[in-house]
């Protein structure tokens, strides 16, 4: 029965009273810690769930923040490369049009791609006995590939298949005198329009008096190709029309505005900036990110506090667990201690509790914050399409922002946790034996 | 006792211990020197506020004296570090309270793995060694069970088997039979003995009971903080089997 105490007496006697310096395995202390997490299930559970509660309440926020961030950014960037500068008249008095000097003094510029101009012109469409107001895009085809554009691919195809074609808004069809817009299509329009001289260049190759002359002389009807939804306004009155057109019929038209496109999304600044400094106003997609981006940053720092006074209620129960736990435990501490546990083994004991409950918890919380998300977004795409809208994914968890929680997991173990295990660790042993 | 067992084990050179309370100072201990031989049953008996359990307490380690200082082998406990001690006491001291304290949420088995535990082993391996003394003191079949689960009688042997399971050079066990009925306590007593006797360990133990005399090699007699005597047992089971042999 004592076989196993002969051998080792032998290496006592031997030992004398050496003494090695050892300390609890971190295994053991996980373990303990979970037994003791273990054996008092409801107050474990509230715990774990309040930490839980407050991280998932964070990550659905956040996570929804993100995503619709990205989703409205994905949605301004789709119809608007970031690598794209609209150039414009600096202000209204200062009239500027976009001519052969303009345009070639921009095309310099370091890292210009390609630039495109269009002109807006009042003008005057008629069809038989109806007869509107009518404010006339006149664009290249290069221009609608740079430009956001709401005109589908085959309405643009057939546009710029025959210069004398026109794409035309639902309302101006209605003016026009069709119920049904559609039955405009393959219709033909007769137009006039009003070109101010001094939208008239000189620098191209022909003169204005040339360009007068060929105004009397040709033919102004255009077939309309298509009809173009705005999607901003119902009853906008416009129409797109190649701009060779106009230049056949009313001579060498400049640009109003133009398109830059430029070589690399990283040179947009310093390309506007050089524009800016040529007279012209500039604007760019990445503008409106930027103001959204602000946004979502503002929205952010109210999720942040928010998420700080949900957590602030979490840690203070956090920390009423432990405190609990260490009186509930004194007299353990107290037995370790006679035992031979050093200061470090009990402080480690504590603290990794601490991190236990807050690791659970925050695993937990990103988990269930993040499904309730993907379930609100799978819900609300499911919604959209009976109603015919496309689905979009408006739920994202950016890798830093789950390195941010981990860090804040681990911060929130610390500051939970380092009051009760210093207290345990500082406890005398016969003290916290006696302890009642 | 022959040469070999005259070693001595644990010294106490003039040990004072005054306890402060309030602003005055309250002398527990006045001036104790003791000598402990290796393989000696020393059972420290006097009548309650004499200073045995904090003579007890001071040798184990744990209660640092005003004046004086303890030897353990030679070492002069007093003047090392307190993990020193701490280590010292997990890895030559074995420790048996008056209350069995256990870790609530750990079960029988792995309470006496906590010695090993404390010093760097897995729960595996002080399961072990555990499982061996756990039916040495014949509670196998509580292994899994929780510790306050069992009857105080069953609690200080598995409290025992705890105190062994580092092989410990000696005992210190302050009162361990006091919450115990009659049988319990020579049943804890008989089974400490037989452990001292067969694998030469020594025992420090503070008891009331008088009918728990006969278990003690010697016996020191502690009245107001002094020893009033230290008196070799004649009359122990010890001595009563060596006559017989």
């Amino acid at each position: 029965m004592f076989k196993i105490f002969k051998k080792k007496n032998i290496e006592k006697t031997n030992l004398g009273s050496k003494v090695s310096s050892n300390q609890m395995r971190f295994s053991a202390v996980i373990l303990i810690g979970y037994r003791n997490m273990s054996i008092n299930k409801l107050r474990s559970f509230l715990t774990v769930g309040g930490v839980a509660i407050g991280i998932a309440i964070i990550t659905l926020l956040i996570s929804l923040g993100f995503g619709i961030q990205g989703m409205v950014i994905r949605e301004v960037t789709s119809n608007n490369p970031g690598n794209i500068i609209d150039v414009g008249n600096n202000s209204l008095e200062n009239f500027v049009i976009f001519d052969k000097s303009a345009i070639g003094r921009i095309e310099n510029i370091e890292g210009v791609k390609d630039v495109e101009i269009s002109a807006n012109i009042g003008g005057k469409f008629i069809i038989g006995d109806s007869q509107t107001d009518v404010v006339v895009n006149a664009i290249s085809e290069k221009y609608l590939d740079l430009a956001s554009s709401n005109i589908d691919l085959e309405i643009k195809k057939k546009l710029f298949l025959n210069p004398k074609s026109v794409a035309i808004t639902p309302k101006l069809a209605t003016l026009l005198g069709f119920e049904n817009p559609d039955d405009s299509i393959g219709k033909q329009v007769e137009y006039s329009m009003i070109i101010r001289e001094e939208m008239l260049t000189n620098d191209l190759e022909d003169s204005k008096e040339e360009s007068q002359k060929e105004d009397q002389n040709k033919d102004k009807v255009l077939t309309i190709v298509g009809i173009v939804k705005d999607q901003t306004k119902d009853d906008a009155v416009y129409a797109y029309v190649p701009i060779e057109e106009i230049r056949m019929v009313y001579g060498k038209v400049a640009g109003q505005s133009v398109k830059v496109s430029v070589k690399d999304e990283s040179m947009v600044e310093n390309t506007r900036l050089q524009i800016e400094q040529l007279g012209f106003s500039t604007e760019s997609v990445l503008d409106t990110i930027a103001d959204i981006n602000s946004f979502f940053s503002v929205v952010r720092i109210i999720l942040v506090a928010f998420g700080v006074i949900i957590m602030s209620i979490s840690a203070m129960g956090m920390l009423n667990t432990l405190s609990v736990s260490l009186l509930q435990r004194t007299k353990e501490v107290g037995i370790l201690k006679a035992l031979g546990a050093k200061r470090r083994d009990i402080f480690k004991m504590f603290i990794i509790e601490a991190f236990l409950i807050s690791f659970l918890g925050g695993t937990i919380g990103i988990a269930v914050g993040y499904g309730i998300a993907k379930l609100i977004n799978y819900i609300i795409n499911m919604i959209a399409g009976k109603y015919g809208v496309a689905s979009a994914n408006f739920v994202e968890i950016p890798s830093i922002f789950v390195i941010s929680i981990a860090l804040f997991i681990f911060i929130l173990g610390v500051v939970t946790g380092l009051f009760p295990a210093l207290r345990a660790s500082k406890l005398h042993a016969l003290e916290a034996l006696r302890y009642e | 006792m022959t040469e070999e067992k005259k070693e001595i084990v644990i010294k106490v050179a003039g040990v004072k211990k005054n306890f402060i309370v309030g602003e005055q100072s309250i002398p527990v201990l006045m001036g104790i020197d003791l000598e402990i031989f290796r393989g000696e049953f020393v059972l420290l008996v006097g009548p309650s506020g004499c200073g045995k359990s904090t003579l007890l307490h001071t040798i184990y380690g744990l209660e640092e004296p005003t004046v004086g200082t303890v030897f353990i082998d030679d070492d002069d406990i007093w003047v090392k570090t307190k993990d020193w001690r701490a280590n010292f006491r997990n890895q030559n001291i074995g420790f048996i309270p008056q209350q069995p304290f256990w870790i609530k949420s750990l079960t029988v088995i792995e309470n006496i793995a906590i010695p090993a535990i404390i010093t760097g082993k897995t729960f595996a391996e002080g399961i072990e060694i555990g499982a061996k003394l756990i039916e040495l003191v014949g509670m196998s079949e509580w292994a899994n069970h929780r510790p306050y689960d069992l009857s105080g009688g069953q609690q200080q042997r598995i409290a025992l088997a705890r105190s062994l399971l580092l092989d410990p050079k000696f005992i210190i066990a302050d009162e361990p039979t006091g919450n115990l009925d009659r049988a319990a306590g020579e049943k804890l007593m008989q089974l400490l003995l037989d452990i001292s006797e067969q694998f030469n360990i020594t025992i420090l133990m503070v008891t009331h009971n008088t009918d728990q005399y006969k278990f003690g090699t010697r016996i020191v007699n502690m009245v107001d903080g002094k020893i009033m005597s230290d008196v070799v047992n004649k009359g122990s089971l010890t001595e009563i089997k060596k006559d017989k042999n």
